[in-house]
């Protein structure tokens, strides 16, 4: 009763005021749609055990963020479903015959040390996922290592062979068309290229994604890739190679393009594909991993505020 | 009762590595495992208790400005008898720790103490300083270390826990769990603070307790005028 005699004088919002009536929930559904090709394509290829990954990665990353807002006594920001992408990205990331620990663990890391920890959504420095795909996959080399738990297929694994055998026996073993189908040894959703081409068109095409970022990451990796390859072709694969198998091209579609690890600006955004482009061929080429794309990935976001330095302006101002 | 409130302080309230964030060096690179950071906390405690005893006692002997270099001089000297200490009757461990014990010399929490606390203090004061500071270490260390070997090898100073299924966590025994371990913990203690502080009625943020050693938020709204 004393709250109604109280009487309110004058109710005002904080700004803005104007909404374009984009939201992170929407962005979150046109990310979902995208990412359903790429599992469609995944489920072709392997069949019922990658929807039973996604699903237990996407309940453990929801489960987790609720839990840690609990303990922060904050409101639930499940409904804003970037808990929900992260997770599916994840599971993008993993073998297809991940065990349940190796998910559970891996989703619960991604979301309290990539996110929570950070205090949520947009203060993560790096990408969410990576995060939690680094700490398992530094921990659970062998779990985490594709080659070594599909063992039930007939594709083969171009990056191992590009690795171990040198670049002929992989022009020779596979062809673009079988790479770009998904016909290959990789991630669940990562190896699934044709799937990410058509979810990034859509997404760049829904403005959820920049164009420059993805152009600039691929471009970099055909830009040094190509350099290595023209210097002695029978050392370096050529670079289409590079892009169309690991996890680049879902590195440079998903990953990359998170905002809150990207710079704001074209100039640095360019820059900050490019870096990470070239990086993702100097780990394949001079370090140990076999893919290393989500390690350049989280490189540049760790670079990205050096980034945001390059011509900053005021968000509105005209010149 | 001064004594043991003296001793008492490096235990919890100014516990070096987690509350007044010093020595984070052999903090971060030698708990791997438990028996490490056992180890190191002892020499630790060792060097740290001596050089405030002889500190506090040639206090009055050293002039102001060349005090840092014979603190620096007291404790290299003790931690070369460390060192030869440990090269004659533990030298797996000597192995083990490696640099990191003729890094003593420089290690925050000797040099602090002997700055704040045993440099102006009577001698017994000032060794209930260094045992509590040095126990408070060699416990964190230990615990640290401890946590990281089951989680990332599953074991306890070097005794199996888990068995043979368990898949060690293997990045905890890793150069970035030790900074994952350390947020956490960090974490924790702050929050417990909290929830004393708010049982007790006191400011929420006021977080830790060890703000009264370091005394430069008053030096600092005095200026440097008076120093």
């Amino acid at each position: 009763m004393s709250n109604m005699d109280k009487k309110i004088l004058f109710s005002m919002s904080a700004a803005p005021f104007w909404h374009c009536g984009r939201t992170v929930r929407g962005n979150s559904i046109h990310t979902v749609i995208a990412l359903a090709l790429v599992l469609i394509m995944a489920f072709w290829h392997w069949g019922l055990p990658v929807l039973g990954v996604v699903a237990l990665s996407c309940f453990v990353s929801m489960l987790t963020e609720e839990f840690w807002n609990k303990v922060m006594g904050r409101s639930s920001t499940l409904t804003d479903g970037t808990a929900f992408v992260s997770g599916m990205l994840l599971a993008c990331l993993l073998p297809a015959t991940a065990p349940y620990w190796l998910v559970i663990i891996g989703a619960f890391c991604a979301i309290t040390f990539g996110k929570m920890a950070f205090g949520g959504y947009g203060a993560n420095p790096v990408c969410t996922v990576v995060v939690g795909w680094a700490m398992i996959f530094v921990s659970f080399p062998i779990y985490m290592d594709p080659n070594a738990m599909l063992l039930q297929t007939d594709f083969i694994d171009p990056l191992v062979r590009l690795k171990y055998f040198g670049p002929a026996n992989v022009e020779a073993s596979i062809h673009f068309s079988e790479l770009l189908l998904g016909k290959q040894i990789g991630a669940l959703g990562a190896a699934q290229n044709l799937g990410i081409i058509l979810g990034g068109i859509y997404l760049l095409a829904r403005g959820v994604i920049r164009l420059e970022i993805v152009v600039s990451f691929v471009f970099g990796v055909l830009f040094l890739g190509g350099i290595l390859n023209m210097v002695n072709p029978e050392l370096y694969a050529n670079p289409v190679y590079h892009i169309l198998t690991g996890s680049t091209l879902f590195c440079a579609f998903f990953l990359a393009t998170e905002f809150s690890g990207a710079p704001d600006r074209p100039l640095g955004m360019i820059l900050y594909g490019l870096c990470g482009g070239m990086l993702v061929i100097i780990i394949r080429t001079y370090g140990i991993y076999t893919d290393g794309a989500p390690f350049a990935v989280m490189l540049i976001n760790l670079l990205s505020p050096y980034f945001d330095m390059i011509q900053p302006k005021p968000f509105g101002v005209k010149q | 009762m001064s004594f043991f409130k003296e001793f008492t302080k490096g235990l919890w309230n100014e516990l070096p590595p987690f509350r007044l964030l010093l020595g984070l060096c052999p903090v971060l690179a030698i708990t791997k495992n438990a028996n490490n950071g056992l180890g190191m906390g002892l020499a630790v405690l060792f060097v740290l208790v001596l050089s405030n005893m002889i500190v506090s006692l040639v206090r009055d002997i050293i002039p102001k400005k060349v005090r840092i270099a014979c603190f620096i001089i007291i404790a290299a000297t003790l931690v070369v008898a460390v060192e030869l200490l440990m090269q004659a009757y533990a030298y797996p461990l000597y192995q083990q720790l490696g640099i990191f014990v003729p890094l003593i010399v420089v290690n925050c929490i000797i040099l602090g103490r002997a700055e704040a606390f045993a440099a102006k203090n009577p001698v017994y004061l000032s060794i209930a300083d260094g045992l509590g500071m040095g126990i408070g270490f060699t416990l964190s260390l230990t615990f640290l270390g401890s946590v990281r070997e089951i989680l990332g090898a599953g074991s306890i100073f070097g005794y199996s826990l888990f068995g043979e299924s368990f898949e060690p966590f293997h990045i905890m025994v890793e150069a970035p769990g030790a900074f994952i371990c350390l947020g956490v913990i960090l974490g924790f203690m702050n929050y417990l603070s909290k929830v004393q502080n708010r049982r007790r009625g006191l400011d929420k943020k006021n977080v830790g307790s060890a703000c009264s050693v370091c005394g430069g938020c008053t030096a600092c709204s005095r200026g440097n005028a008076s120093a």
